[in-house]
């Protein structure tokens, strides 16, 4: 798939990058390539999504360091737009990847002094707090921001991310909570909410990470991440001295992950390597157990 | 319940429902037959129509009862910590995309050590 962009047809192009702008990926690099063979010479024939295509290339350009196919871009959408803030907020964003800030932040100044209401461009201001590595000040900027727009669910996420570079894990779950409360259902963020608990460590820290790790593999059988997180959890608290009946609930809870575990990476592997390799993933997964069970003992 | 018994009680469903019908005809001769006006059907008409409807669609129910579950993470399944945590209102440049992805990367000159000093 990687190499044959070349070979991709026009609307081939055109999907593929309409299921990344919909899926949220980033693939920058992917995105440029396929501009540069597929799209460049066929803008017009976008049609309808042209101009968010362009958008999309904007940004990957940036990501990519193509400054020069950044500009060609935001100067199509300019000559369509003259006035839009939404494409200032693009310029905005030129000028950060030339490390431009001040001018950037006088561009962003000027849109919302325009439009009060605009929460990308205070968001953007956030972000150059970021890449200039001013991590404390682009917390309190962000919490300031989410003191106006309390119910914006990405500014959580990245404050939780924030509060992670400071290190800061208690505040860092309470904006993950915020996010579970938009999401309930997503096992995604229970597993990082497990995570986090689990890397604060402490008894009660590490019972609250198995509940959400628990939670997690209920709502989706198949997260290998959260099952291996309530594997860790259980094992910690067969090692700690948790009363007995917890300690033998968390041991039969340890071996019940550990089977799920050995189930779907069996599942995982190909037809024919199955027999072979079956001894292999035993062997792994009990190098790992003795490696993790190491662990243990030495953080006792 | 056994699956004979479940049987049972939906086939009497069934039949108190065609009953019920049957009634209903009955009722409206009899009107015609006695010349009154049709106003509504007698109420115990209406309830063993009722009742037995409910317990057509609870022995239906119950008879074929593997059901699937709906899924609430169905749709989530596919999607990845990396989308999810992938925000694009706070994406930053200053990365090593510009040194690994641009052709025409120029890099900066080595800071001497003696500007340090």
């Amino acid at each position: 798939m990687a190499d044959n962009y070349e070979e991709m047809s026009c609307s081939e192009a055109k999907e593929l990058l309409r299921k990344w702008r919909d899926d949220n990926e980033r693939r920058s690099d992917e995105v440029v390539q396929i501009f540069d063979y597929c799209l460049a010479d066929k803008v017009k024939k976008l049609g309808s999504e042209r101009l968010i295509v362009l958008e999309q290339v904007f940004v990957a350009a940036l990501d990519c360091g193509r400054i020069k196919l950044a500009e060609d871009c935001v100067r199509v959408l300019i000559s369509e737009f003259p006035e839009s803030l939404r494409i200032m907020k693009l310029k905005a964003m030129l000028l950060e990847a030339l490390e431009r800030y001040d001018d950037a932040l006088d561009v962003l100044e000027s849109i919302i002094n325009k439009d009060e209401t605009n929460a990308a461009a205070r968001k953007r201001k956030i972000a150059i707090l970021k890449a200039k590595g001013q991590i404390s000040d682009a917390i309190r900027e962000l919490c300031d921001y989410l003191r106006k727009f309390m119910s914006d669910q990405e500014a959580w996420h990245e404050l939780c991310n924030l509060y992670m570079m400071e290190g800061d894990y208690s505040k860092a779950a309470f904006c993950m909570e915020e996010v579970l409360l938009h999401n309930p259902f997503s096992h995604l963020i229970h597993q990082r909410m497990g995570d986090i608990r689990y890397t604060m460590g402490g008894q009660d820290n590490i019972e609250i990470a198995k509940s959400y790790y628990a939670q997690a593999v209920k709502l989706n059988a198949n997260n290998l991440r959260a099952l291996y997180g309530l594997y860790l959890c259980c094992g910690h608290i067969v090692n700690s001295k948790a009363p007995v009946n917890k300690r033998k609930e968390a041991q039969k809870l340890s071996t019940w992950a550990l089977k799920k575990i050995s189930e779907i990476t069996n599942d995982k592997l190909p037809r024919s390597t199955k027999s072979s390799k079956n001894s292999n993933q035993s062997n792994d997964i009990a190098a790992l157990e003795a490696a993790f069970g190491n662990l243990d003992a030495k953080l006792n | 319940m056994s699956k004979a018994f479940q049987k049972l009680v939906l086939g009497c469903g069934l039949l108190s429902l065609a009953h019920a019908a049957y009634s209903a005809a009955q009722h409206r001769t009899y009107l015609r037959i006695t010349e009154q006006e049709f106003t509504t059907l007698p109420l115990d008409i209406i309830l063993q129509a009722v009742i037995s409807l409910a317990i057509i669609i609870y022995s239906i129910l119950s008879l074929k009862s593997d059901w699937k579950l709906i899924h609430a993470t169905d749709l989530q399944e596919k999607s990845s910590w990396e989308t999810l945590s992938n925000i694009q209102s706070f994406y930053t440049f200053n990365h090593r995309g510009k040194a690994i992805f641009n052709p025409h990367y120029l890099q900066p000159a080595p800071v001497s050590m003696d500007s340090l000093h």
